[in-house]
């Protein structure tokens, strides 16, 4: 019991440490966009962290600043979304994080404040140096500590939830070429120049990811399980019933790949910049080398995960950068159809689909859709260590035939 | 006529105002989510303004501003204003004809001209102005905020746009993402952004160009309205229809988020173990949840029922019926649904006090958090 309130006193102690000593090293700079009404509510939270209050005052004001800052963030087009909007919901989050852990937090305060965290992480620019980053570290310690000695007791259930009878078998006329460790130039000149798809082997050996850390489920669980990052529902974007929500890691996990509470439907944690919110992932992987036969920086990289259970699918679609997929754990089938072919692919007429073809590659509605049948295409199944190399504007059809964990670097 | 507010109050633009240094706002939660009805108050020992004379009210996130029409017209702002300014008529505003506030500025239509005043400044000029030509061909198109004579004001630069003469507006609704307008004619027209649905053609783009809105073809509508991301509007016959998004029951159409919200808030309100998940599961199947109301849909607020007007804010919805009552529903945080909690609620609810107390409500206006309306007394029906 001592215990216990000895770890949380110290959770004030530890974030107090990283915030700023006092209001006046405390910043607040913002463009005109922010009207002055915002401004001042900001001002207000930054002088109750520093003054005698009650948590309900400190709580209150947080919230205003989030749900105002919540407003913009919804307002246009995400692209277009001023990044000032996007600080000012980040400090909303900090303001709301030390509102939290403020005293004598609960087990659940902690997780709050960690999942507030996450969401300035997601939707928020980064502010203060990153401070964010800098208090969800502080954060999983603390939860890391007070679960310890529950975790021990439970061996992991491996029930993978759903069974993936179709295993493709790939046809030698149609298998995508494969080449163990390919020089730059000779990638450059056979399969980049040209557009080639290729499996590349033996290429991301060294991954921390494939030997000092093998990705597990457990490992996912120690290293990010509290922390929240976005999962589609449904089986396929193009569905009706699909849509995004907000779980932690563990919940994510228990749902959709241990299936642990019966819910029907598949979860996806897909095309998510994980390795900006988790620096500890990103420390498990490379950037292939290759990339640097592009024009742009190591910087100008998308580096997206893509984790989920057998039976996810990306439907057909094309994508406007060259794409190494790399696969870290489990296997994909792949298909891929070049774009000189686009014609018997039949694109979503709309703006917001176009790159995206109606036809279900792997049961086609051969009357919708007759000039399907007769496009060529290469395919895989992609295992743990390959690198496929996905020309740009290429259709590509990705299902998982199990528990998957893909990463993907977009480039130019 | 009396005005009564409820919802955000923070910069003490419901009530309070007075004890508020410059600058300062309300920190506690029943100073800042007013969820009953308070009665507005003029502060006549601060100003002129005839505490008697009718008054409008337009509204803010941080502001409200009370418009004197009659004889010596002016406006008065409460809010986040400054202390010298806050409860005396705005002097810019002298003989002004109508006015509209957004959270940078206060826009002034004059006889002869408008004029924006930039609120986060103390200037001493406008910060933009426009003659008002009163050319015969369009003086015909009433002065009607945010329309003007050959256009509209914008909610951001540039301020004036022009409009269409062939559409014959009568009365328009902005957001910061879409617009709603309502021809002579009782023709709907939508433009602007439409990811949430509110453009009401059935599908999520946006439209550069006013359109109508085929749905409600051969229905004349007499008012609209627009939230941040809904639109509503009320036919002749006063009923009443809603599009766009319904996150918090704005549309007063059944909501999921607001149900799995309502969920988790009772079960951690739960002492006992376990919470079986079985609260999830529970929520039959059977129930069709609304994210996104891409076409109007015809929203039954009560049975037997017209509706007289009707007015939006950021995420909820307030409309008055012929008989006198106020019905909210969507987001109610901070209390701006009036129904004494700070419950939000996907299906419209009377607000009981006015009815408790006798009170017939005329009017209503939505600034983005809170909800203003304008009763009179019930007349006792003789025997």
């Amino acid at each position: 019991m001592s215990k216990d309130v000895s770890l949380m006193d110290t959770l004030w102690t530890k974030i107090s440490a990283v915030l700023p000593k006092d209001e006046e090293q405390f910043p607040l700079p913002f463009g005109d966009i922010v009207e002055s009404s915002v401004v001042e509510m900001l001002r207000r939270s930054r002088r109750q962290l520093y003054s005698d209050t009650t948590s309900a005052s400190r709580m209150l004001t947080a919230k205003i600043i989030l749900d105002f800052s919540w407003e913009k963030l919804n307002t246009g087009t995400w692209r277009h979304v001023d990044k000032e909007w996007r600080r000012v919901y980040s400090y909303g989050c900090l303001f709301k994080v030390a509102a939290l852990c403020r005293g004598d937090p609960s087990a659940e305060d902690v997780l709050e404040a960690l999942r507030t965290c996450d969401m300035g992480l997601l939707m928020g620019a980064a502010i203060m140096e990153d401070l964010l980053q800098v208090i969800v570290r502080i954060l999983q310690g603390d939860v890391r500590k007070s679960t310890k000695e529950e975790d021990s007791e439970h061996p992991e259930v491996k029930r993978i939830k759903m069974e993936c009878p179709h295993v493709p078998v790939i046809r030698e006329e149609v298998a995508i070429p494969r080449v163990k460790r390919p020089s730059l130039e000779s990638f450059n000149t056979n399969y980049l120049l040209p557009l080639k798809p290729l499996i590349l082997e033996g290429t991301i050996e060294h991954w921390p990811a494939l030997n000092q850390h093998p990705w597990s489920i457990e490992y996912l669980r120690s290293v990010a399980g509290c922390r929240t990052v976005p999962v589609e529902v449904g089986s396929r974007y193009t569905d009706e019933g699909w849509s995004q929500t907000l779980l932690t890691v563990n919940e994510f996990i228990d749902r959709y790949i241990l299936n642990k509470d019966g819910v029907k439907g598949s979860g996806y944690l897909a095309q998510h910049q994980l390795f900006d919110q988790i620096p500890e992932l990103k420390a498990d992987i490379r950037p292939p080398d290759y990339c640097c036969l592009g024009e742009g920086d190591e910087e100008d990289i998308t580096v997206n995960a893509w984790f989920g259970p057998g039976g996810t699918v990306s439907p057909l679609h094309q994508d406007p950068q060259q794409n190494f997929l790399a696969q870290v754990v489990g296997s994909k089938y792949i298909r891929l159809y070049s774009p000189e072919d686009t014609d018997k692919l039949y694109p979503h007429q709309s703006q917001l689909l176009h790159n995206t073809s109606q036809v279900d590659v792997e049961n086609p509605d051969t009357e919708r859709f007759p000039e399907f049948a007769k496009a060529p295409y290469l395919e895989c199944v992609l295992q743990p260590g390959d690198v496929l190399f996905i020309p740009v504007q290429h259709w590509h059809y990705v299902r998982s035939l199990e528990l998957s964990f893909s990463v993907s670097f977009w480039w130019s | 006529m009396r005005w009564f507010g409820f919802g955000f109050n923070a910069f003490g633009q419901i009530y309070g105002q007075d004890k508020l240094l410059e600058g300062e706002c309300f920190e506690n939660e029943q100073e800042v989510k007013v969820s009953s009805p308070t009665e507005l108050t003029a502060q006549e020992d601060r100003s002129d303004c005839r505490l008697k004379t009718d008054c409008q009210i337009r509204a803010s996130w941080s502001r409200r501003a009370s418009l004197y029409l009659n004889g010596d017209s002016c406006v008065c702002l409460s809010g986040f204003v400054s202390n010298e300014s806050c409860g005396s008529p705005v002097k810019e505003s002298r003989g002004c004809k109508d006015a509209i506030i957004s959270e940078s500025y206060l826009i002034l239509a004059f006889s002869d001209r408008l004029e924006s005043w930039d609120l986060q400044k103390k200037e001493t000029s406008p910060s933009w102005s426009m003659e008002i030509k009163t050319d015969p061909e369009i003086s015909g198109t009433p002065l009607n905020l945010p329309l003007v004579p050959g256009g509209y004001i914008a909610t951001k630069t540039p301020l004036y746009r022009s409009l269409s003469p062939h559409l014959r507006a009568k009365s328009l609704a902005l957001s910061s993402e879409h617009a709603i307008l309502l021809s002579a004619s009782g023709t709907v027209y939508t433009w602007g952004l439409g990811s949430h649905g509110q453009l009401g053609h059935g599908g999520l783009t946006p439209e550069e160009e006013p359109r109508a809105v085929e749905a409600l073809w051969g229905m004349p509508m007499s008012c609209v309205a627009t939230g941040g991301w809904h639109s509503v509007c009320i036919s002749d016959g006063g009923d009443l229809y809603v599009w766009g998004w319904n996150e918090s029951g704005q549309l007063g159409l059944p909501s999921r988020g607001l149900r799995k919200a309502m969920q988790q808030q009772s079960s951690q309100q739960q002492e006992e173990s376990p919470c079986t998940s079985t609260a999830e599961e529970g929520e039959t199947h059977e129930e069709v949840f609304i994210s996104i109301q891409a076409f109007p849909a015809l929203l039954d607020i009560t049975p037997s029922c017209e509706v007289s007007t009707v007015s939006c804010g950021c995420r909820h919805t307030a409309a008055v019926t012929t008989t006198g009552d106020l019905y909210t529903w969507g987001w109610g945080d901070y209390g701006q649904l009036g129904h004494q909690t700070l419950i939000s609620s996907d299906e419209p609810q009377r607000v009981e006090l006015f009815k408790e107390q006798q009170m017939r409500v005329v009017d209503v206006v939505c600034g983005a958090w809170n909800t203003f309306a304008s009763v009179v007394k019930e007349e006792v029906a003789g025997p």
